[in-house]
């Protein structure tokens, strides 16, 4: 795999917490943005010494600058663990999530952020969490602990029970899913993580949306129900599926844009460097 | 209609096995994430089923071929044309000598004038030119029966069989083995015309009692007539001579004898006294207006073999299905 460049996620808002981090902070402390001006006594660092806010003084105080804090902030990854994830289509699709997770982590890393994950199917899975914190090894529990996870469930309603381990802080919360879900299931879930910062990462397989086969007979087996269907390929069944296709991105996105945020589409293999232009509002 | 047998019926017991394609789905499957906005296409629906009942019907059909299904034929009546004659052709020593009377010094000189062998043959090939739908079969005896040339269409060998026999005398005439050996080339041969044994000779020959009856059941089993072609001289005994047989052996002329014990046989027999080549020819004709008529026969049909029909029903679907293979999606991709 080649070498992937780090994630530079941003945020719109302060984390607030006091651990030194790559973010702008509510909190005083060492950063470089200027918060105010206070008397030496409050903060009897001479270093930070204004000499032009001292002298312009009448009454001959001496003042130091202060700064924001430039905090950390938690990056928490939930990912589906439901049997659709499974799907290998031209990516294996949990390598791909798994590959989205290691990025995150890297970057939060060196980023100074704290990375927790979470990983639930039907239920949540509480042998496979990692609580967010600053931690070097992430990548390293991520490649150990998703090597042999069990895939399957026809639902991913576990996520629901990951919302009370989450801090009450507001977080930057990535959701790795394909997002075959109910009706209203994301809407829902968002709405519970309402006061942190989420992205929707909603994974695709090219061939289950413009690389079908052209004809032929088959039979698709869903692998969350295991029901069988005859396909007979041909043009008037690609239309309908690629609309169908359609309707289902949409219907993401509309879930998504009641709660002020838009999904990362990762289509086929996850390409690092598009999350970051994700951030930047680049990408449509 | 006859009702459907079945020449290997034990097979059809492999016919509940036809159900398993409905078990399988025969096609390639492809793991799929989710199939709850998979477009509901009936046409697929039906095609599903479509296959399986074609690969049902393929292995029934084939199944049904394998235990082999026919009907009886049944027999029909139907009227045959034309004779299968065998011809028994004498070839002793006696048959050597001159058909007509002739002077006893020529005769003495070895000067034969014409002899009754060759005459017999000359009129007998005659009768097959002037008989083109018969079939003839030609049996030649002296000591011993010589099977020449078999009961077949081959008329070539039939004429050559009678143009190869010469009077060759071997010291004793095995008359009732050449007619055994004519008779059996009718065993296994459907009656379709009429049986009839030619036999060319001119006696001088006993057949024991033994021998009689098992010529009475040859003819009777093969529903065989006999015409006997009596050449001889004239100073000859007349086959018509009436003496009493039950004298003692010896005292008796043996053709009479002979005419006598073919008379008591039963199956259809006529005798023709011939001395003269003109009586030769008369003779034939006879034959010829005797064997003319038609014969009524029971043909059995052959049984109707309907195998072969479900072979190609099963050659059909196994090529809708080796299409059906060929379009099959080998990958879920473009």
């Amino acid at each position: 795999m080649a070498q992937q460049p780090l994630i530079h996620y941003h945020i719109r808002w302060r984390p607030s917490g006091h651990q030194p981090g790559a973010g702008h902070g509510v909190v005083p402390g060492a950063g470089d943005q200027l918060r105010s001006v206070v008397p030496l006594r409050e903060r009897p660092d001479p270093r930070r010494l204004d000499l032009r806010t001292s002298a312009r003084d009448p009454f001959k105080n001496v003042w130091v600058r202060d700064f924001y804090l430039n905090s950390a902030l938690k990056v928490i990854v939930l990912v589906d663990t439901s049997a659709s994830m499974s799907y290998i289509g031209k990516v294996n699709r949990f390598n791909v999530a798994k590959e989205v997770a290691s990025q995150l982590a890297l970057s939060a890393y060196r980023s100074g952020d704290a990375f927790g994950v979470y990983v639930a199917g039907e239920k949540m899975n509480k042998k496979r969490m990692l609580p967010p914190k600053a931690n070097r090894s992430a990548w390293v529990w991520l490649q150990q602990h998703f090597a042999d996870l069990k895939l399957e469930g026809s639902h991913a309603d576990g996520l629901f029970d990951v919302v009370p381990y989450l801090p009450q802080n507001p977080c930057l919360v990535f959701i790795i899913s394909d997002f075959r879900w109910g009706e209203g299931k994301l809407k829902s879930l968002l709405k519970k993580l309402s006061h942190h910062d989420v992205v929707p990462v909603m994974l695709q397989d090219p061939t289950e949306i413009d690389e079908q086969p052209k004809r032929g007979i088959a039979i698709l087996r869903d692998s969350e129900t295991g029901a069988g269907q005859f396909v007979w390929m041909r043009q008037s069944v690609r239309d309908q599926m690629s609309a169908a296709r359609e309707k289902h991105i949409k219907s993401v996105n509309s879930a998504c844009t009641v709660l002020g945020t838009r999904p990362f589409v990762v289509n086929g293999e996850f390409n690092a460097a598009s999350l970051t232009a994700y951030f930047m509002g680049k990408d449509a | 209609m006859n009702a459907l047998h079945f020449f290997k019926p034990e097979l059809l017991w492999l016919l509940p096995f036809c159900l398993l394609p409905l078990i399988s789905y025969g096609v390639k499957q492809f793991s799929y994430p989710g199939l709850e906005d998979w477009t509901k296409d009936t046409v697929s629906n039906l095609l599903r089923w479509g296959v399986r009942m074609l690969a049902v019907l393929t292995l029934v059909s084939l199944v049904i071929a394998a235990a082999a299904p026919f009907t009886e034929g049944g027999t029909q009546t139907r009227t045959g044309k034309g004779a299968e004659i065998v011809i028994v052709l004498d070839r002793s020593g006696s048959m050597a000598e001159s058909l007509e009377e002739q002077d006893p010094v020529e005769r003495a000189r070895g000067k034969v004038t014409l002899s009754r062998i060759e005459a017999s043959r000359t009129v007998l090939l005659k009768l097959m030119d002037q008989r083109p739908g018969d079939t003839f079969g030609v049996v030649v005896f002296n000591a011993s029966p010589i099977a020449v040339a078999p009961l077949s269409a081959d008329r070539e060998l039939a004429r050559a069989a009678l143009k190869s026999a010469e009077g060759n005398s071997s010291g004793f005439t095995a008359l009732h083995r050449a007619l055994e050996m004519g008779l059996d080339y009718f065993q296994d041969r459907p009656y379709t015309a009429t049986r009839l044994i030619l036999l060319v000779s001119d006696g001088d020959t006993k057949i024991k009692e033994e021998d009689k009856e098992i010529l009475r059941e040859r003819f009777k089993e093969y529903q065989a007539e006999l015409m006997w072609i009596y050449v001889h001289t004239g100073y000859d005994f007349s086959l018509e001579f009436e003496e009493d047989i039950s004298k003692d052996e010896g005292a008796v002329d043996p053709n009479v004898a002979l005419n006598q014990l073919f008379l008591s046989l039963g199956m259809p027999y006529q005798a023709f006294e011939v001395n003269s080549e003109q009586g030769l020819q008369r003779a034939v004709a006879e034959i010829g207006r005797a064997t003319n008529k038609s014969t009524r026969y029971e043909f059995r049909l052959p049984r109707q073999d309907y195998a072969v029909y479900f072979y190609m029903i099963a050659m059909l679907f196994l090529g809708v299905l080796f299409w059906l293979k060929q379009i099959e999606i080998k990958a879920w991709r473009k």
